[in-house]
């Protein structure tokens, strides 16, 4: 969707299915995104809509339950096709993940400079001196105060943000192309958050690491964020640069979920707007639009057509019968 | 044999804090006590060779069947033996057969605990052999290998190192089943750690003070076991003395010289009740609810 050259990482069609005890569920519904290198790209939407499996999936980190088909591209790639092996060197090299709760995502009986030297290991077969050296580099990179001390400290003795830095220095340990934040900062309360999200905004200015943020958090996305990829029930519902998407949303479950933000300037009743209903667990991807039972515009054609991800008024991709016209967005109700 | 202990399931315990369940342990009077009684019957079974008054198998045809006096503390056996002597020995006989046991059945318990709980395929296959020793009584198992290598300490440790087996690979694969899904663990998968990297950097050392606790227990069990099988002839032989080889020669004696019996009775009674409220008071300590307090 950018132009020049082939995205670093290319997803097309992607579809996960699970086996569960209660039948068959349709998590990721044909997801198709691109990230480009160097580029900030968030995937937005509430629980359960995918977005978790979706990143889960690009290196095979999935539970065996689960059938993935559709295709990764990665550099060039198709990341679908190698093997176990072959994937296991990538993860932590060239796709690198941070996870969600820094407080249970370390290892309690290492230190914190050990882990480190694992991955540091692991994929560069540094040690000693050198991988020490590389250490105290990232830990500093990643605004952590006296790395050296750190390095010998155990994760119980870090606070949640300092361990949530310390996990995306363990990320950045092999200069991964691509670092995979999934939630990052939830767990983190907003002043801890702010300054998570200002080492992930420097660092792909100086190292050069495209981002993957998957959140539920619009704050977040219009912090740091190129690009945004709105996902609903398993289905892109629309893409689109972060001030386009901000400005012009094209569908309505967009709009729904940028009026859910509390937003003090707009606070003319007092009240938040919430989406009625939740998102749908799907056996199978039914030919209607899944949002159409939670949405004021759905008509007879939303519950018996599959929309497709096209062009809406906005300019951008929208998957919807009836998107927004982007003079709707302005207005106030 | 098959007494399974209730661990407290501990989340996740650091090293750190592993020093602190230490001065935690001593805080608590009866496992400082158990703790000390392990000390000096470690030390005096290590240095029996210097503190025994005479050597074990010293006859000595002027002292027989000598109720305890200042010149033999714990009288002497039928053939003048020294008791005290013998005592230590017995111990030492009693803690090398009781660590070593646990040792084995550790070097082999752990490693089919830990793919136990790591492969859902394997599964299975070492449950259901654990359950079968669980089935089958130790005595008997004991009898059978006594019966094939003959009755030696060797085979003692072996028959017991079998017999504790059980114990060791349910703790270590439940420890695995729960670390497993821990969210490190996962962290570690999707920076590419492999299952050997996963299996011997994040859940054995997080599972260590379970195994800790569960070996503390088990070293108790084995040292009684050790008695029972030399009261029954499978282990260790005479003339060398172990608690067990002196109840047993002591039996036909029991009217005439019953501190022959009592005294290695109560060496039995006070180590292994020693190590098991050391082995108590160590669970309590590493318990994350107790850190809590």
């Amino acid at each position: 969707m950018r132009p020049g050259g082939e995205p670093l990482l290319a997803v097309r069609d992607l579809t996960v299915r699970f086996r569960t005890e209660d039948g068959p569920v349709l998590a990721v519904d044909g997801a198709s995104f691109e990230v480009a290198g160097q580029e900030t790209v968030a995937l937005v939407g509430e629980s359960g809509c995918g977005k978790s499996v979706t990143a889960m999936a690009l290196t095979g980190l999935l539970p065996p339950n689960a059938t993935v088909s559709g295709e990764v591209r990665f550099g060039g790639d198709n990341l679908q096709q190698r093997s176990r092996s072959a994937l296991r060197a990538i993860r932590g090299r060239e796709i690198a993940y941070v996870f969600q709760e820094p407080m249970t995502s370390l290892n309690p009986v290492l230190t914190i400079g050990r882990q480190i030297a694992e991955v540091l290991h692991r994929h560069q077969r540094l040690r000693g001196a050198p991988a020490r050296r590389r250490a105290v580099e990232l830990l500093d990179l990643v605004g952590i105060p006296l790395p050296a001390r750190r390095l010998r400290e155990y994760p119980h003795q870090l606070s949640g943000g300092m361990r949530q830095r310390a996990m995306i220095a363990m990320a950045l340990a092999c200069t991964p192309k691509l670092l995979v934040a999934d939630e990052p900062t939830t767990a983190l309360d907003v002043t801890v958050q702010a300054g998570i999200l200002d080492v992930l905004r420097t660092l792909s200015a100086e190292t050069g690491t495209a981002v993957l943020l998957i959140t539920h958090d619009l704050g977040v996305v219009a912090d740091i964020a190129d690009r945004v990829v709105v996902m609903y029930a398993g289905r892109v519902i629309e893409e689109a640069d972060v001030d386009d998407l901000f400005a012009r949303p094209g569908h309505p479950y967009t709009r729904g979920l940028l009026d859910a933000v509390p937003n003090p300037a707009r606070r003319s009743d007092g009240s938040l707007r919430e989406i009625p209903g939740r998102v749908p667990v799907l056996a199978s991807s039914p030919d209607a639009c899944t949002f159409a039972d939670r949405c004021s515009r759905a008509d007879s054609t939303c519950r018996v057509h599959r929309p497709e991800l096209v062009p809406g008024p906005a300019g951008h991709p929208v998957r919807c019968w009836h998107p927004l016209a982007p003079v709707v967005a302005g207005e106030r109700r | 044999m098959t007494t399974v202990v209730e661990l407290p399931t501990p989340t996740v315990v650091a090293p750190r804090s592993r020093r602190r369940a230490l001065r935690r342990v001593l805080r608590n009077p009866l496992a400082a006590a158990g703790l000390v009684v392990v000390v000096v019957v470690l030390a005096a079974a290590a240095l029996a060779d210097l503190l025994a008054p005479y050597p074990f198998d010293l006859v000595d045809f002027d002292a027989t069947l000598q109720p305890p006096s200042l010149a033999h503390w714990f009288g002497t056996d039928e053939l003048g033996r020294d008791q005290l002597s013998r005592v230590l020995h017995g111990l030492r006989v009693s803690m090398i057969v009781g660590v070593m046991s646990v040792v084995l059945s550790l070097v082999v318990g752990v490693p089919l605990g830990l793919l136990a709980g790591f492969y859902r395929l394997l599964d299975p296959v070492i449950s259901r052999l654990t359950d079968t020793l669980l089935a089958f009584p130790f005595l008997v198992l004991a009898v059978g290998l006594a019966a094939i290598l003959g009755p030696s300490l060797t085979t003692a440790t072996v028959a017991l190192a079998v017999g504790l087996l059980p114990l060791i690979i349910r703790v270590a694969r439940s420890e695995t089943l729960r670390l497993r899904e821990m969210d490190f663990v996962a962290a570690a998968v999707a920076d590419g750690a492999d299952d050997l990297e996963l299996l011997r950097r994040h859940i054995l050392p997080n599972a260590v003070n379970a195994l800790l606790v569960q070996a503390t227990v088990a070293v108790p069990l084995a040292i009684i076991g050790e008695a029972i099988l030399s009261f029954l002839g499978l282990g260790v032989r005479p003339p060398i003395p172990s608690l067990g080889v002196m109840i047993a020669s002591a039996q036909p004696l029991f009217r005439d010289g019953p501190w022959l019996a009592v005294i290695p009775g109560v060496a039995i009674v006070v180590l292994t009740l020693a190590l098991n409220l050391f082995g108590d008071g160590l669970r309590d300590a590493l318990d994350p609810r107790e850190l809590r307090r």
